[in-house]
């Protein structure tokens, strides 16, 4: 796991290809007292800055020059691939989650898939940053609010109560059952319980890592 | 001859035959009618080919042949007359037609002698015919014949000798037989060498050819010898066989008409757009002639060649072929057998049929090419307006999306940073910042109607997979290929997909919907279908219209299946490698 010197500011490489939205960028995670190790204006230029510099987040656009495609979120696979204990933040356009799924492969651990507009909430943005940075995932709340609100037929979250379904939207976006208390002024013993109930109404296999419980969850609502 | 020539030849054949009656009829008793019947009838029917012939083939000289010999036959009758002139003439002539019988034969079809040595066949014929008969006649004695005294004189007797008249004759006979054998023999090379349309036109002379021979070669061997074979079988019933020479016009006119009605049905059986390979077939079929060849100017303009990629020179056709134009430009010609020309409604016919055929072939695939075209640009069209889409849909991100987040970014922390500041300053802040949330959603969702950009990036799993995200309506993906297709095959799958669901949410009221787009050889087959009301139109403002137009861009079908209260299903067939 990410061991994370708490006096050590975290290391961050920013990968964006506008030039002014980049050091919009720099300037906010500054702020709020990261250490900007490096900047990238395109793929290429981010694998090699990682490969020196060893961050202990990335943050990096999904499109990216030259293709203007999904260079980003592939120099993020390739990344997490070579350099585990670097974790990938990807800032999206897109609702669609087809890059999400691509990007969480089979480990959500270290993996946040936020929307670009986020960057307009800066706490909210800067603790996204800090929670993959310490190996938690972040999966933007709108894109898990439209897999949850996903028309299905003999749809089985309408089994759910309304808590239940807020708790499995929270355990979506990445949250732990901590976080999901604190949020939701419940006690922890209280979360636990509607996790319980949600993962038998929804018959699937309980999961004790969070990291593997967002993914169980993104896989069951994708499906 | 001239067609002024015409009236004069039927009357002066008309007068002939009634001269013919009054020969046998006015001055003695008359002889038995069979006979009298059959040598009229054999004369007029030479008279009456000679004039068929002559329409049918003005300038050509066998219809000359033909009236000679008629004449001829009908004027050696003229001995019933009992008059010494007319009496000695009948006895004279009397196998002069043979002459130009054999004229005919040799001269068949196209009017002119061969060669040289057949020139002179002729010459020695009509040569020998008169002189054999006259160096005869100088030594007969009508008595010889069983004539008694009531018979006219023989003007040219010089001496009466039987001894030197039956010796005549059986030289006469001799040079008959050998020369009834050299023109059969002609005949039978003329037609083994002829090929084609003159092919065809020769084998009706041979068979009447053998007859006639017989015919002479019995009748010269048997007057000559005074075989006991009876006189009526010989003289009265025998020139029936004449008749076939007649009969070779009445032949060869049918095997012109059949030849004509042939061509005419070649062209109604010919396949529409069937190739000119198959129009020289059919042509070379119904005209008989396996050597027609369908030649066209080479498209480098250098000389001609024939649907078997053969080289032709019109201009210099092999011997014993011609060439006809097919088009004014001359573009295409019939390469053919000369004898073809014999027949110039059937040349005329072959010709504009085949120009027909040509032009219906020529229309045929101009309109093909055209069609070709219309679909290529409009293929075009369609894929220069998806670049446009993708090229405004990248423009809309890197463009205004971009400065929108960065702006976003630039008033969240200016939020931040007046945290203590006024609060009627913070609220102002807080609200651009919504404002430039709500403005970024709003492009986000015009960016994605312009050209979805996943699809550009993932191909279609993702883009189906998102468009199922979003739909209001459950929807099932059955299957849909995971490999990229062209950019083109993909928008219109994609399209199709989209447009569907469009329907299904705004006009179904389903409750669920299947997507499947399955890859078969050479295809993609895009399937919606919802489980709503039905009764879907294409004609209706559905965007339906727009879709089969789109579908067809790329060469492919859209099929709507949606009877009322039965749910829609929307199928669309893409065609793709």
């Amino acid at each position: 796991m990410h061991v994370t010197d708490l006096q050590a500011p975290l290391r961050v490489v920013i990968a964006e290809d506008a030039v002014l939205l980049r050091e919009g960028l720099v300037r906010l995670l500054g702020e709020a007292g990261l250490d900007v190790a490096g900047t990238a204006g395109d793929a290429a230029q981010l694998i090699q800055i990682v490969s020196a510099e060893r961050p202990d987040i990335v943050l990096a656009d999904v499109r990216m020059p030259p293709s203007q495609t999904t260079e980003g979120l592939q120099a993020a696979l390739q990344i997490r691939r070579e350099w585990p204990r670097t974790a990938v933040m990807v800032v999206s356009q897109h609702v669609e989650t087809e890059h999400l799924f691509e990007l969480l492969a089979d480990d959500a651990s270290g993996v946040g898939y936020v929307l670009k507009e986020r960057v307009a909430d800066v706490r909210q943005f800067t603790d996204a940053v800090r929670r993959v940075a310490a190996g938690e995932s972040v999966i933007d709340p709108e894109v898990v609010a439209r897999l949850v609100g996903r028309p299905r037929r003999n749809n089985p979250l309408e089994t759910l109560t309304g808590r239940e379904l807020t708790v499995l939207a929270l355990m979506a976006e990445g949250r732990s059952n901590q976080a999901i208390a604190s949020q939701l002024y419940m006690s922890p013993k209280t979360v636990e319980t509607h996790v319980g109930n949600i993962f038998a109404k929804l018959c699937l296999e309980p999961a004790a890592q969070d990291h593997r419980r967002v993914l169980a969850v993104l896989t069951y609502l994708r499906r | 001859m001239t067609a002024r020539l015409r009236p004069a030849l039927i009357a002066a054949a008309i007068a002939m035959v009634v001269g013919e009656i009054a020969i046998f009829y006015v001055p003695r008793p008359p002889p038995p009618p069979v006979f009298a019947a059959l040598t009229i009838t054999t004369g007029a029917a030479f008279l009456a080919a000679g004039i068929a012939a002559r329409d049918r083939w003005p300038g050509n000289r066998v219809g000359l042949l033909f009236t000679i010999t008629g004449y001829l036959w009908l004027l050696t009758w003229l001995d019933h007359l009992p008059n010494s002139l007319a009496f000695t003439y009948g006895n004279l002539s009397w196998t002069w037609y043979q002459a130009p019988l054999v004229h005919l034969a040799l001269a068949w079809p196209g009017g002119r002698l061969r060669t040289r040595f057949e020139r002179g066949v002729v010459i020695t014929e009509y040569a020998w015919i008169v002189v054999s008969n006259v160096a005869a006649l100088m030594f007969w004695n009508p008595a010889f014949s069983g004539c008694d005294a009531t018979c006219p004189a023989n003007l040219l007797l010089v001496d009466s000798s039987r001894p030197v008249y039956d010796a005549i004759n059986a030289v006469a006979a001799a040079v008959s037989i050998a020369m009834t054998v050299t023109v059969l023999t002609l005949v039978i090379r003329h037609w083994r060498a002829a090929r084609g349309w003159s092919r065809r036109a020769m084998l009706p002379l041979v068979w009447i050819s053998f007859a006639v021979a017989s015919f002479l070669a019995v009748q010269t061997v048997t007057s000559n010898l005074n075989l006991p074979v009876s006189q009526v079988l010989l003289s009265d019933i025998a020139p029936l066989i004449l008749l076939a020479g007649p009969a070779l016009v009445v032949i060869s006119t049918l095997l012109s008409r059949s030849a004509r009605g042939a061509v005419g049905t070649a062209i109604i059986d010919l396949a529409p757009g069937a190739t000119p390979g198959r129009l020289r077939d059919a042509l070379a079929q119904a005209l008989g002639d396996s050597t027609l060849q369908l030649a066209f100017r080479s498209t480098d303009g250098a000389g001609y060649r024939d649907t078997d990629g053969r080289r032709v020179d019109p201009a210099r056709p092999e011997p014993g072929r011609t060439m006809t134009p097919l088009t004014e430009a001359g573009d295409a010609v019939l390469v053919h057998d000369q004898g073809l020309e014999q027949e110039p409604q059937l040349v005329r016919l072959t010709a504009s049929a085949a120009s027909m055929a040509l032009e219906h072939a020529r229309l045929q695939a101009a309109v093909q090419a055209q069609l070709e075209q219309v679909r290529a640009s409009r293929a075009r069209i369609v894929e220069a307006s998806d670049a446009e889409r993708r090229r405004l849909e990248r423009d809309l991100h890197d463009g205004a999306q971009q400065r929108l987040v960065t702006l976003s970014l630039a008033l969240g922390m200016a939020r931040e940073h007046a945290a203590d500041a006024d609060p009627a300053l913070q609220a102002l802040i807080e609200s651009a910042r919504k404002e430039a949330r709500e403005a970024l959603l709003e492009l986000r969702e015009l960016g994605r109607g312009i050209h979805p950009a996943v699809l550009t990036e993932t191909g279609l799993p993702g883009a189906i997979q998102a468009l199922a995200e979003r739909s209001p309506v459950s929807i099932t993906i059955t299957e849909v290929p995971p490999r990229r297709f062209p950019a083109a095959i993909e928008a219109t799958a994609y399209f199709v997909v989209s447009e569907a669901l469009a329907n299904v949410a705004k006009h179904a009221r389903a409750d669920a919907a299947d997507v499947t787009i399955r890859e078969l050889p050479g295809r993609l087959v895009v399937q919606v279908a919802d489980d709503g009301a039905g009764g879907a139109r294409a004609e209706g403002g559905s965007g339906l219209r727009g879709l089969a137009d789109r579908v067809a861009s790329v060469g492919g079908v859209l099929r709507l299946d949606s009877p009322p209260g039965c749910g829609t299903r929307l199928e669309a067939d893409i065609p793709c490698t």
